[in-house]
């Protein structure tokens, strides 16, 4: 079997030939970034070939490259097959970032106590005069170096199967896993030995386009191995949606294997990062969105997408890890996150979780933006949960030219107020291609700061300015020459853009509003923004408040928490006290349904607007825009 | 007797002049002014602000003018002066709104024919006015200088800005010292947008009227009361962004099926009928300007609006 070598890390692997360059390094242990699921469409996993023979079709992937990044050796992973012994580089960008997942909750001291405990005995032997059976022997050990009372433990068939031999086989010197699980303490596990210092848990955030595994000692808590993959459930449909039309047709078994087989990936890929044996896994937690989670438990998702709109299951949800088909230790249980609505899954009340907010005083106000975005507000008491749809332009979507956040993309633009000049800079600092998310809130903030725009996003063409002109059907700015692009075209952002863009992030502030609103709350009384999922890392705070994306509140008080999925799971795994604690969540969630709300479209109209129809809700950006005004005005 | 409201309202809504008279610069014979409301309209003896006024529609296009309205004016309408001449001596509205509909023709261009035909509807009546340009940003800002030019010093209401649309009007408005009617699709969040867009092109809020689109009786006219209704109240909360008076024209009402099937003659009833239940109560949902285009509106909604303003029931008692 060829070898792969990674650089910079000289990590190498086995695999067969044939194999892509993404699974060696999948098998390795890296985290690529893989967007589209592998299928050459995202061009997020490229890496530079160094040395060795592989096959990919140049010309069909040529978009993705320039001619010097070509002979630079770049390709695909996703679409390289390995022909023999390979020296592969791995650049930054085409890793998941693993820095800006925070898996620790923000200000909530992290907390180790697992629900797993693994006692290591020394049992006297039976004789003649002491015939208390194994079980018993087993048991009173437990109890007596601490553990729960042998009443109070449940051993299962399984376990006490294996239990004579173990014992006996070992000198009876072995060591018992109990798990405390919702009926009460269990036995999960003997083996020989001591094996205590191997004891793991996992956290996983099945999405609907990536999993992220984590695996934790459940010892000190710390991060043992991680390890992603794209959820297989892609090459049944990309989006949600078209996952629970598949399962309709009959599909649901397959889905159910694809989100076990995604999951398992990721563990071992997670396991041999650490190296560390998938047996010792004890314990597995979920956190998904609520179609994900049921269709990994093997739940019919079908009704769940018509009205009225309700799921299967509400509470959390425990079983064997191995029932479902997820290979870790053969009694390890499995804890799958509780949700609150078909909208409002596991994911987000892990997304609560990492916050802390569910366990403040104070009013938060939780924000996941995607192509659908979740709204949480809300404290130790109550709080209101809100989903609505987005729109694709906050991610490059429908936009001339938008694109995903991939090399070559604008990912911040700032403009000279007197001369109009943009000055940008894109990702892994190639030639720009087109802008993505974080460069358009960027320039709709520039633009209206520079008074191109104005508050509906019209473009002020009585301005004399080589940048601004007539499109072909509307006026757009030029952002960049086509001199500049690697595309050979002039990058601009058309008036429809901006308007689109303006829905967007109507859709969002509207909902927001539509929370605070329901609970009597202004924008003064929210103690702290959180920002989750990836979206929220790359965006400028000062600038999603300018456009009115979010509320107006002291910049330093907006959070990003990353993938708050998974750090829900983390915390969730290290300490089992935090399952109360989500549960209580979901139960306190009242969910919000914005289509039967009467005053959302009057939000939504109010928001359509830079940054809301209602200034005064934004008195700190009235003030620069004024300032900027009058910039403007002597220029 | 006194009535006295429940609500103690903080906003005062703002006050619009139109007309200049020699003594300010103009021609007109006197100006009005619009706005002024603290309370809800006909609250109060004598109400808060000023009466509302009735404003006869005309166009410098007949053709393009709904046939329940020009029929009644017969060839008059030809020539445009004559028809405002005929109309101020006749029917006494408080104000003439004049569209210069021939704008809206494909590939019109004959600018100095709006200069030439204001000029001669400042001649042909000294009441306040009303003047409608172009919705076609190629033209539009010719055609507002236009206008505001040839009316300049006679301080008219000039239409219409919308969001899509309101630069050259609020630059003409501005230039030559006219006011603004910012007309919106009949929601309180657009109307607003729109006023501070206008603000923001630095024109003075004294200087805006709103329009918040009024659909005819029967085909939208509910969804407009009840828009202006919201628009005041929030005025009168204390949102200086909607503190401003309001024009209502029910522009529809004489092409509706009912009036266009209804044959009566010349003086149809229907037509006036249909007017006359939109615009009235568009006053007390707090309309300053009510428009009509049917002469013999006129009249009848000057004595309704009189009858509500004094507090005089009459008939009946």
């Amino acid at each position: 079997m060829p070898t792969v070598t990674f650089l910079p890390s000289f990590r190498k692997t086995e695999v067969p030939k044939g194999s892509t360059i993404l699974e060696a390094a999948q098998k390795a242990g890296f985290h690529m970034n893989v967007v589209c699921g592998g299928q050459g469409k995202c061009g997020k996993c490229s890496v530079m070939v160094r040395s060795g023979e592989i096959d990919f079709d140049r010309e069909k992937y040529g978009d993705f490259y320039t001619d010097e990044e070509a002979s630079q050796g770049f390709c695909l992973s996703c679409q390289t097959r390995i022909n023999g012994d390979l020296r592969v580089l791995i650049p930054e960008g085409s890793l998941v970032q693993e820095q800006q997942i925070l898996v620790d909750s923000p200000g909530v001291p992290l907390e180790i106590n697992p629900a797993v405990w693994k006692y290591a005995l020394t049992l006297s032997p039976p004789t003649l005069d002491d015939q208390s059976p194994d079980l018993t022997r087993l048991l009173w050990g437990i109890e007596k170096s601490g553990g729960p009372k042998e009443g109070s433990i449940y051993a299962p068939l399984e376990v006490i199967r294996e239990i004579p031999k173990v014992l006996r086989e070992s000198g009876w010197r072995i060591t018992a896993t109990v798990a405390l699980v919702p009926g009460g303490y269990r036995m999960i596990n003997v083996e020989k030995g001591d094996t205590t210092s191997h004891s793991y848990g996992a956290a996983v955030d099945l999405g609907t386009t990536t999993v992220v595994v984590y695996i934790r000692s459940l010892i000190d808590g710390s991060i043992v191995g991680t390890g992603s993959n794209y959820n297989r459930q892609i090459s049944c449909g990309e989006d949600i949606l078209s996952r629970v039309n598949y399962a309709k047709r009959g599909g649901l078994e397959k889905l159910q294997a694809l989100a076990v087989e995604s999951i398992n990936a990721a563990l071992t890929a997670a396991s041999n990062s650490a190296g560390i044996d998938r047996d010792d896994v004890y314990e597995v937690v979920v956190a998904g969105n609520t179609i994900m989670t049921h269709i990994l438990m093997g739940i019919d998702p079908a009704y769940m997408i018509e009205e009225p709109y309700v799921p299967v299951v509400r509470r959390y949800l425990t079983t064997a890890a191995r029932r479902v088909g997820l290979v870790v230790g053969k009694n390890s249980g499995l804890f799958i996150f509780p949700a609150v609505s078909d909208f409002i899954g596991g994911d987000i009340i892990a997304d609560i979780l990492a916050s802390g907010m569910a366990e403040s005083n104070d009013i938060s106000l939780l924000i996941d933006i995607g192509t659908n975005f979740e709204v949480v507000l809300g404290n130790r008491d109550w709080m209101f949960a809100c989903a609505g749809a987005a729109g694709p332009a906050l991610e490059g979507g429908e936009v001339l030219f938008g694109m995903r956040a991939n090399p070559g993309a604008i990912e911040q633009v700032s403009l000279d107020l007197r001369t109009l000049k943009p000055s940008f800079r894109t990702i892994r600092n190639q030639r720009p291609r087109g802008l993505c998310g974080s460069g358009l809130i960027d320039l709709l903030a520039e633009l209206l700061r520079s008074c191109i725009i104005d508050r509906t996003g019209r473009i002020n063409t009585a301005i004399a300015h080589e940048r601004i002109r007539q499109g072909r059907q509307v006026p757009e700015f030029v952002v960049a020459w086509k001199e500049e692009t690697a595309i050979g075209k002039d990058i601009v952002i058309t008036e429809n853009d901006i308007k689109a863009l303006i829905m967007s992030k109507a859709s969002i502030l509207a909902a927001c509003q539509t929370l605070m609103n329901q609970a009597g709350i202004g924008r003064e009384e929210i103690a702290r923004i959180y920002f989750s999922g990836a979206f929220g890392n790359y965006i400028n705070k000062d600038h999603a408040i300018t456009i009115g994306l979010i509320p107006e509140i002291p910049v330093e008080r907006v959070t990003t928490i990353g993938n708050g999925a998974i750090a829900g799971a983390n915390i969730a795994l290290l300490n089992r006290r935090k399952k109360r604690v989500i549960d209580e969540i979901a139960r306190k969630i009242a969910y919000i349904e914005l289509n039967a709300d009467p005053t959302f479209m009057d939000e939504y109209t109010g928001s359509c607007f830079l940054p809301h129809t209602d200034l005064s809700l934004f008195p700190g950006v009235e003030k620069m825009l004024d300032q900027c005004r009058i910039l403007r005005e002597q220029s | 007797m006194g009535v006295s409201t429940l609500s103690e309202w903080t906003g005062r809504i703002g006050e619009l002049v139109i007309g200049a008279t020699a003594k300010d610069g103009g021609t007109r014979s006197h100006s009005v002014t619009i706005g002024g409301e603290e309370d809800l309209p006909y609250i109060g003896i004598p109400p808060s602000g000023h009466r509302p006024l009735v404003a006869y529609e005309l166009s410098d296009d007949p053709e393009l003018w709904p046939a329940a309205a020009t029929r009644f004016i017969g060839d008059r309408v030809h020539d445009t002066a004559e028809w405002v001449a005929h109309a101020d001596r006749e029917y006494q509205p408080d104000l003439i709104r004049l569209y210069l509909s021939s704008t809206r023709e494909r590939n019109f261009s004959d600018i100095s024919r709006i200069g030439e035909t204001v000029e001669s509807v400042l001649q042909a009546t000294e009441l306040p006015l009303i003047i409608e340009g172009s919705n076609d940003p190629a033209i539009d800002s010719a055609v507002f200088q236009k206008i505001g030019e040839a009316a300049e010093g006679e301080r008219i209401l000039l239409g219409t800005a919308e969001a899509g649309h309101y630069r050259s009007v609020a630059a003409a408005a501005m230039a030559y010292g006219h006011s603004v009617i910012a007309q919106s699709p009949i929601d309180i969040n657009l109307a607003k947008q729109l006023n501070i867009l206008l603000r923001e092109t630095g024109l003075s809020p004294d200087r805006i009227a709103i329009d918040p689109y009024t659909g005819a009786l029967g085909y939208g006219f509910e969804y407009s009361y009840s828009v202006m209704e919201r628009i005041r109240y929030s005025a009168l909360k204390g949102d200086s962004d909607l503190a401003m008076p309001m024009i209502s024209s029910a522009i529809d009402s004489l092409v509706v099926k009912e009036v266009r099937e209804a044959d009566e003659g010349d003086a149809c009833p229907t037509a006036v009928a249909w007017e006359i239940y939109a615009m009235l109560p568009a006053t007390i949902a707090g309309a300053s300007i009510v428009c009509v285009r049917h002469p013999l509106s006129i009249e009848p909604l000057k004595t309704a609006i009189a009858a509500l303003w004094n507090g005089e029931p009459k008939g009946g008692m």
